[in-house]
């Protein structure tokens, strides 16, 4: 992972200083050094600009907000005292108390342990075969990563064709008539499968006194569909900075194919593997689109996740107002994403 | 297993995971070229001679065009934007000094993680009180918004190219009298502008691609096509002909770019992905 990054970094500046050209005076480097520093305030101030007024500050007022009662018919504003309407936590207690809550919590959790998980076997597992493979991969790799660049809404549309119920219209329970299962409901165990209902009930899996509905799961498997590309990209990425001489070295030593994976190519991966589940992990909690476009949260509230209900709070129920506790919700997904990725940021946030 | 069974099964899974992750894309474009009477009997067992454009023009017609424009204003918009503040703000990233260099990256860092809906709540007040939320200002305003939330992004990738050019080049066009922004208009930038080209793509797809903010921001006038085929979307309307060639539509602009240009795209995504 860092090695491309040491390989293209320059070795030393040590060439400078034995050059023929005469080393500038004490004085007139310190005098460049300052010019230099001023131009890289100039490059920044722009950016540093828009990123204040459309990110720091509107962040602040999410928080800020989420300390008082309002809605977008009244909303709070900050320069104007009237618009305040103090409610101290209530915001969070109410928000934390809260069935509905507690519900889109629930299947945001299934989001977050489901899809990174998918995301990563399936993306390895399909690097891993395409590096073994020697003809075609560019059109295997091609297709694979192909609907990385379709929106998550018209993902949505597209799979709404294939978990069509009508055998007619859709794939999958084209193919269900076909084998003459059609619509079967099973019980394997703790789980209870309808087969044919994609959509709208294709079941339950009873966890002692939890109920996971597996609507989230076919919702889930088009987001995978579509982010398995970044996966790939990124562990082909990751393979070709596998020591060759590693690979062949346990390949004398008699180790089976499997065996080199197993201890040679995975935890040369990792470092990948980090990024791919990391980056997932955020993709997970901030899923609003494809559930908006599919299911819109139904049926019932089966699929809702938290950034689907705090945007029907805020925008959506325009008579009650309840941006404030919309704000709660943000800003404890914030933290909840912040307290996961730390590690990350620590180990990527100082540019040398 | 034979390294001959070995080498068949291996084709077999990759032809099969490749299969199906083509059909929904190719069940949709079949969908989209057939009349509906056709394509509610099942799109895999229609006549190829029915295949007919007229459900583009019709959804073009019926609404489309309009959304597909203010998509087009707004991603072109968001990426000028997002070029001019975040190519000089990442080369001062990666190859210049000043205070709080490691703060304000983590800081800039943050937007690739927080969801975006940390900023999403206040915006239309705030957007009301700079006047951005009427009429073609509303453009500028969801760019301004777009440059913000990824300028994590945009300076994580356009710093990793600025990264990789050879410091000797930029020490001895300084040495021959250019001056530090002579150095990064003459050399740097025109070394970097393959990743400059990458940059561009992936960040027109994602702003191409957004649905909740320009769902939440605009007002029925000014929303970006994702909002548009959400709004088609309505399945007790019976018009999947529609819908499909919407969708369509909506994907046709990312996977030209994808095809035309995947060298580019690919290498953008890979640098970041090296990087990271």
């Amino acid at each position: 992972m860092m090695t491309s990054r040491a390989r293209t970094a320059p070795p030393t500046n040590a060439g400078q200083n034995t050059s023929t050209v005469p080393v500038p005076s004490g004085r007139a480097k310190r005098r460049g050094r300052g010019s230099e520093t001023r131009l890289a305030y100039i490059f920044l101030a722009p950016l540093l600009a828009i990123f204040a007024g459309f990110y720091l500050w509107p962040a602040v007022a999410t928080f800020l907000s989420s300390f008082f009662t309002w809605g977008m018919l009244n909303p709070w504003r900050a320069d104007q005292p009237d618009t305040w309407v103090p409610a101290g936590i209530d915001n969070y207690t109410t928000t934390l108390t809260s069935a509905d809550f507690w519900n889109a919590a629930l299947n945001s959790v299934v989001w977050l342990i489901v899809f990174p998980f998918l995301v990563v076997v399936i993306s390895l597992a399909l690097s891993l075969l395409i590096w073994e493979a020697k003809k075609g991969t560019g059109f295997f790799r091609s297709a694979i990563i192909l609907p990385m660049t379709i929106s998550l809404a018209a993902v949505g549309v597209i799979w709404g064709f294939i978990y069509n119920p009508d055998p007619n219209k859709g794939l999958l329970n084209a193919a269900l008539k076909l084998i003459g299962v059609g619509n079967a409901d099973l019980n394997i165990g703790p789980l209870e499968l309808h087969l044919g209902r994609w959509l709208s009930n294709p079941g339950v899996l009873h966890l002692g006194g939890l109920d996971v509905r597996l609507t989230n799961i076919m919702i889930i498997i088009p987001a995978v569909w579509a982010f398995v590309g970044f996966g790939v990209i990124t562990f082909t990425a990751g393979l070709t900075s596998v020591p060759a001489e590693l690979v062949e070295a346990s390949k004398v030593d008699g180790a089976s194919r499997w065996q080199t994976i197993r201890h040679v190519t995975l935890p040369s991966l990792r470092p990948s593997i980090v990024v791919v589940v990391v980056i997932s992990i955020i993709f997970a909690l901030r899923t609003f689109d494809i559930v908006f476009v599919t299911t819109g949260g139904g049926p019932a509230q089966d699929t809702e996740v938290l950034g689907l209900l705090l945007w029907q709070q805020a925008f959506q129920f325009l008579d009650s107002p309840k941006a404030g506790q919309a704000a709660a919700i943000a800003i404890i997904m914030s933290f909840v994403l912040i307290a996961a990725a730390m590690p990350f940021l620590r180990k990527n946030g100082n540019p040398s | 297993m034979t390294s001959q069974w070995r080498t068949l099964t291996l084709y077999a899974i990759l032809t099969v995971a490749s299969i199906v992750w083509i059909v929904p894309v190719v069940g949709a474009g079949a969908i989209a070229v057939l009349p509906l009477d056709q394509s509610t009997k099942g799109w895999w067992t229609a006549d190829p001679a029915t295949v007919t454009f007229a459900n583009f023009g019709r959804v073009w017609d019926g609404g489309l065009s309009g959304y597909a424009v203010n998509s087009l204003i707004i991603a072109v918009l968001s990426v000028l934007i997002t070029l001019a503040v975040g190519t000089v703000a990442a080369y001062a990233f990666a190859r210049m000094r000043f205070r709080f260099k490691g703060f304000v990256h983590v800081m800039l860092l943050t937007t690739m993680i927080v969801p975006v809906q940390i900023i999403l709540i206040p915006l239309i007040p705030w957007f009301r009180t700079l006047g951005l939320n009427n009429g073609s200002w509303q453009y500028l305003g969801i760019a301004l918004v777009h440059t913000a939330f990824g300028a994590g992004w945009s300076i994580f990738m356009l710093s990793s190219f600025f990264e990789g050019i050879p410091n000797e080049l930029l020490e001895s066009a300084k040495i021959d009298g250019a001056g530090s922004f002579k150095a990064f208009s003459a050399i740097a930038l025109p070394l970097a502008l393959p990743g400059i080209v990458s940059f561009v793509i992936i960040d027109f797809v994602f702003v191409w691609n957004d649905l909740l903010m320009g769902l939440t921001l605009l007002d029925a006038d000014h929303r970006p096509i994702t909002v548009g085929l959400a709004n088609l979307n309505a399945p007790q309307l019976n018009q999947d002909d529609l819908i499909s060639a919407g969708s369509i539509l909506a994907i046709l602009p990312p996977l030209l770019l994808f095809a035309l240009l995947n060298r580019y795209y690919v290498k953008g995504l890979f640098a970041g992905a090296v990087k990271g």
